[in-house]
């Protein structure tokens, strides 16, 4: 007889530990800030699906209606993919938002943490990426 | 449950569960073939009960001159991130891991057996690794430097022997510096039905006080297909002033984007 409930904990501490472990991954995020994360909304100018990053660009207009262009470093297609992205979900013209780690020189890029598509439905950047932390 | 699902994929829960209803990987027969498939590094016991996790890698037991080196480094890469400016090195410059550091999994690997050939893809950086079965290993003035270096292999009982001679110098795990004579010893092993286990010895007198050793486990992924890994069109380049990471800003090309990044310093 298999106690379900034991089971369940013990595969949920097995998911934190996979992504402590994927964490080690690639390479160091220690250029972006990601105590400090913004939320950048606009229209996506491109999306480079590869290896090792993907990427998004997106014009974002700010509050002084100054157009500025970001370019948004995600996880690689194989993290994405597993987390149930896929190569063409976004596509050039979409409105979407996204939650970024910024660059620490200051320019206008950072790591997603979160990006709300067009549709409303939300996805993550992986592990070694982490979380948002803000709304 | 949803964030356990979207980490851990539903067709290892599922042969997990199947294993621990059923109790298979007890004392099973000795199955050569049971290596062939998709795996994921296994890196916690709950995964399985009846499995240990594997150990960190231990820190490579160098000689003092090499050591203070060694210590020189981390503490640079250290400050570097403190900094925010991490170190330029192999990832970002696109290039792959190499021997032993390939055998830790970053991403889903695939082994293959074929008469007289194990092959072990590992998806990230496409790399590729062939052991010859009941071959001679080369002597190493023969053993053209590479980056997966030559490995030659046989079964003894249900432990696949393997020693890999031939790693590029430059090709370094942890960082570790090692001579041309540097030798890798692996012992592969099933541990149940659906985890197996690699015991790494690294030999080289001339940098290491004794041999590092370390293992690294794998829980199989049923199902899984290894992805195609191309490093193109990175946008990461060394800043010619810091030499550290930089990420370039717009589409390479476009107009309006960041200038091409100046040449790396040599």
């Amino acid at each position: 007889m298999v106690n379900l409930t034991g089971l369940g904990v013990r595969l949920a501490s097995v998911a934190v530990l996979l992504g402590a472990a994927a964490a080690q991954a690639h390479h160091s995020f220690a250029m972006f800030d990601h105590d400090h994360q913004i939320k950048i909304s606009g229209t996506v100018t491109h999306f480079q699906w590869t290896n090792p990053h993907v990427y998004i660009d997106l014009d974002s207009t700010n509050d002084q209606g100054e157009l500025k262009h970001y370019t948004i470093e995600c996880a690689n297609p194989g993290i994405l993919d597993r987390i149930g992205w896929k190569f063409n979900m976004i596509k050039v013209g979409d409105k979407i938002t996204t939650i970024i780690a910024p660059l620490r020189t200051g320019e206008a890029g950072g790591l997603l943490k979160l990006v709300t598509l067009a549709d409303g439905r939300k996805f993550e950047n992986g592990a070694p990426a982490g979380k948002a932390n803000i709304q | 449950m949803t964030s356990i699902f979207r980490t851990a994929s539903l067709p290892i829960l599922v042969a997990l569960l199947a294993a621990l209803c059923t109790g298979s990987g007890q004392a099973a027969p000795v199955d050569h073939g049971a290596l062939n498939g998709a795996w994921d590094r296994y890196s916690t016991a709950t995964l399985d009960p009846r499995v240990t996790a594997a150990a960190p890698v231990p820190p490579p037991p160098l000689k003092p001159m090499y050591q203070a080196e060694w210590d020189a480094q981390q503490k640079a890469a250290k400050e570097a991130d403190a900094r925010g400016q991490p170190l330029y090195g192999g990832y970002a410059q696109c290039l792959p891991d190499g021997m032993p550091a390939m055998m830790m999994a970053m991403f889903p690997m695939e082994v293959l057996q074929t008469p007289g050939q194990i092959t072990i893809i590992e998806e990230a950086y496409n790399q590729v690794r062939r052991i010859y079965l009941n071959q001679k290993q080369l002597p190493i003035d023969d053993a053209e430097p590479g980056f997966w270096g030559h490995s030659v292999g046989h079964w003894q009982g249900d432990t696949l022997i393997v020693n890999t001679v031939g790693i590029k110098e430059e090709v370094r795990f942890r960082g570790a510096p090692h001579s041309p004579n540097m030798q890798i010893d692996e012992r592969i092993r099933m541990l149940s039905h659906d985890i197996f286990e690699d015991q790494v010895t690294v030999t080289d007198p001339q940098y290491l006080t004794m041999p590092w050793k370390f293992t690294w486990k794998y829980v199989r992924k049923p199902g899984y297909k290894i992805l195609e890994y191309v490093c193109e069109a990175n946008r990461e380049y060394q800043d010619p002033q810091t030499g550290g990471i930089r990420m370039r800003i717009g589409v390479p090309g476009a107009a309006g984007s960041a200038p091409a990044p100046a040449a790396p310093k040599p």
